[in-house]
């Protein structure tokens, strides 16, 4: 397995383990007001924010600097990723506007709070877009070449 | 429609079984590239392809090979076409 590879499997654990937290914590505090209502949810989101990235940047980027580790056929790889990793931003961000748009059209106004939560799903999103894209890429051409 | 074929593996083994991974920090790229390429699953970059070469010591066009379609090129030694 390529040290690409490895990261992108590492990285798309980290970011299913995240999703299912999230989703855990939604669920037994009831609903989104919850992050209004409780400092510690939001700490640990605004957590949430900064590591994503940091992790991301040190497990595809910091990390992999030597042309052993990293050469030509990874990077175009990566490169390729980044096609599927657009896609799904683009897809979770039309599908959040589209749902808070038909549910809070009455009100005319959407909780703050999913400010928040759409960011950090975008983000958890791209991250896990990212290590399946540069899985399915790998997988695609050791297949076809 | 051409197809780029090498010689790495036969390289390899003419060069005292030269591991990949030693070839593979010789040319500087990974050893899955290496894996890749001896199996024609990747074409590489011109710069890969002499710098592999050059960790044989040989020409770009002894390791690598253009072979089109109904006409496949084995040996690169072969004198040229008449035109």
């Amino acid at each position: 397995m390529a040290p690409l590879q490895k990261r992108a499997l590492y990285s798309l654990v980290i970011g299913l383990v995240l999703t299912i937290i999230l989703v855990a914590v939604l669920v037994t505090q009831g609903d989104i007001t919850a992050f209004d209502r409780n400092l510690n949810l939001r700490l640990i989101m605004y957590a949430v924010f900064i590591g994503v990235p940091l992790i991301n940047l040190i497990l595809m980027d910091i990390s992999l600097r030597k042309p052993t580790q990293l050469d030509e056929r990874d990077r175009l790889i990566m490169e390729r990723s980044s096609k599927t990793q657009w896609l799904a931003v683009i897809f979770s961000l039309v599908a959040w506007t589209i749902t808070l748009t038909e549910i809070y059209r009455n009100q005319g106004q959407v909780p703050i709070a999913f400010l928040n939560l759409i960011f950090v799903s975008t983000l958890i999103i791209s991250t896990l877009a990212q290590s399946i894209g540069i899985l399915l890429g790998y997988w695609s051409m050791n297949r076809n070449g | 429609m051409g197809k780029i074929k090498n010689r790495i593996r036969r390289l390899r083994f003419d060069h005292n079984e030269m591991t990949q991974e030693e070839l593979a920090n010789r040319a500087g790229c990974t050893r899955q590239t290496i894996i890749a390429l001896e199996q024609g699953k990747y074409v590489p970059s011109i710069e890969l392809a002499f710098r592999v070469a050059r960790a044989f010591g040989a020409p770009l066009e002894e390791v690598f090979l253009y072979a089109e379609e109904n006409n496949e090129i084995d040996n690169p030694t072969l004198p040229l076409p008449k035109q």
